[in-house]
């Protein structure tokens, strides 16, 4: 029991200070080409100017700020801050501490737990086809984090959902036709 | 006093020193040549150009979102919101006779990634991405 005792700051010294990498971090998961396929779309543009400036306006319609574009490697990177939570989502968790504080409980903070705003990254990678010319392959990935309230992180995920994708890809055409067209 | 507890005592002490946080970690941990040589491959295949486009398409198939790219310093920030934060630098330099040296180095939330294993996995990754671009498959 001693000796027990007596090993138990030992151990606890060797495993409590080391940083644990968490397996496979850097490591593709099977779904890689799935994501991937959602994410990239190849596209036809008469120039790289063209589709960089569709793709620039596209980011400016759906109300992104541009951080960052290095032309070369074809990067733009976009963020922007908006509502977490909907209208509907916001009543209901006051209505909970209302009927909570009229219950007679002490404590009714549900309303705390409300998502404040989301963070949401954006990074378009606009390359020359390497295959084929006169064709832009165009990735996407998206991800976000959403704060409570209290401005603590409630959610931190990348987004995979394909109907989301697909609709940046449905306007990004039409941006690009909107370019062209003005020319 | 008896004596295991004295020992105890001591093994205690150790303990809340060991895990004691110093007031600015700038240095990092670790030897500079043996942290390089985990973070560091070097390749003769592709150019400083198309090895910049494989590392950012590794980092995208890794689920990274670039911050930052520069196409002249060599330098990409990335970063991914998965459960934990990653970020991870690659920095793709030009060497003589057509090498092209990359680094990766990577931290977990305040923690820097020292294990080779790791770095390990990102090549593996960024290899098969050199290979892609190389053979000029998008």
């Amino acid at each position: 029991m001693r000796r027990a005792l007596l090993s138990l700051p030992l151990m606890t010294l060797l495993c409590g200070c080391a940083t644990s990498v968490p397996g496979a971090a850097l490591r593709l998961p099977e779904s890689t080409l799935d994501v991937r396929s959602i994410q990239t779309r190849t596209l036809t543009a008469p120039s790289e100017i063209d589709i960089l400036t569709a793709t620039v306006a596209l980011m400016q319609d759906m109300e992104f700020s541009i951080e960052r574009i290095e032309k070369p490697l074809g990067v733009i990177t976009a963020s922007k801050i908006t509502d977490a939570d909907s209208k509907g989502q916001k009543t209901g968790l006051i209505f909970l501490d209302l009927l909570c504080a009229a219950s007679g409980s002490s404590g009714c903070n549900a309303s705390s737990t409300a998502s404040d705003n989301q963070h949401t990254t954006l990074t378009m990678v606009v390359l020359p086809s390497l295959a084929r010319r006169g064709e832009y392959t165009v990735r996407i990935t998206l991800q976000r984090v959403i704060f409570d309230k209290m401005g603590r992180i409630k959610v931190l995920e990348r987004l995979d959902d394909a109907e989301t994708y697909q609709q940046i890809f449905d306007n990004l055409r039409k941006s690009l036709f909107i370019q062209v067209g003005e020319k | 006093m008896s004596r295991s507890t004295q020992l105890l005592r001591l093994l205690s002490l150790l303990l809340l020193a060991g895990c004691a946080a110093t007031p600015a970690n700038v240095a990092g941990a670790g030897t500079q040549l043996e942290t390089r040589q985990i973070q560091t491959r070097e390749y003769n295949t592709l150019d400083k150009s198309m090895t910049m486009r494989s590392v950012v398409a590794t980092l995208q198939d890794l689920g990274f979102t670039i911050d930052q790219a520069d196409a002249e310093l060599g330098t990409v920030t990335a970063t991914r919101l998965h459960q934990y934060t990653m970020r991870m630098t690659v920095t793709v330099v030009e060497k003589d006779a057509g090498r092209i040296s990359v680094r990766a180095s990577a931290r977990i939330g305040e923690n820097s990634v020292t294990d080779a294993a790791t770095y390990q996995d990102f090549f593996v990754v960024l290899d098969k991405a050199m290979f892609l671009t190389l053979h000029k498959v998008d």
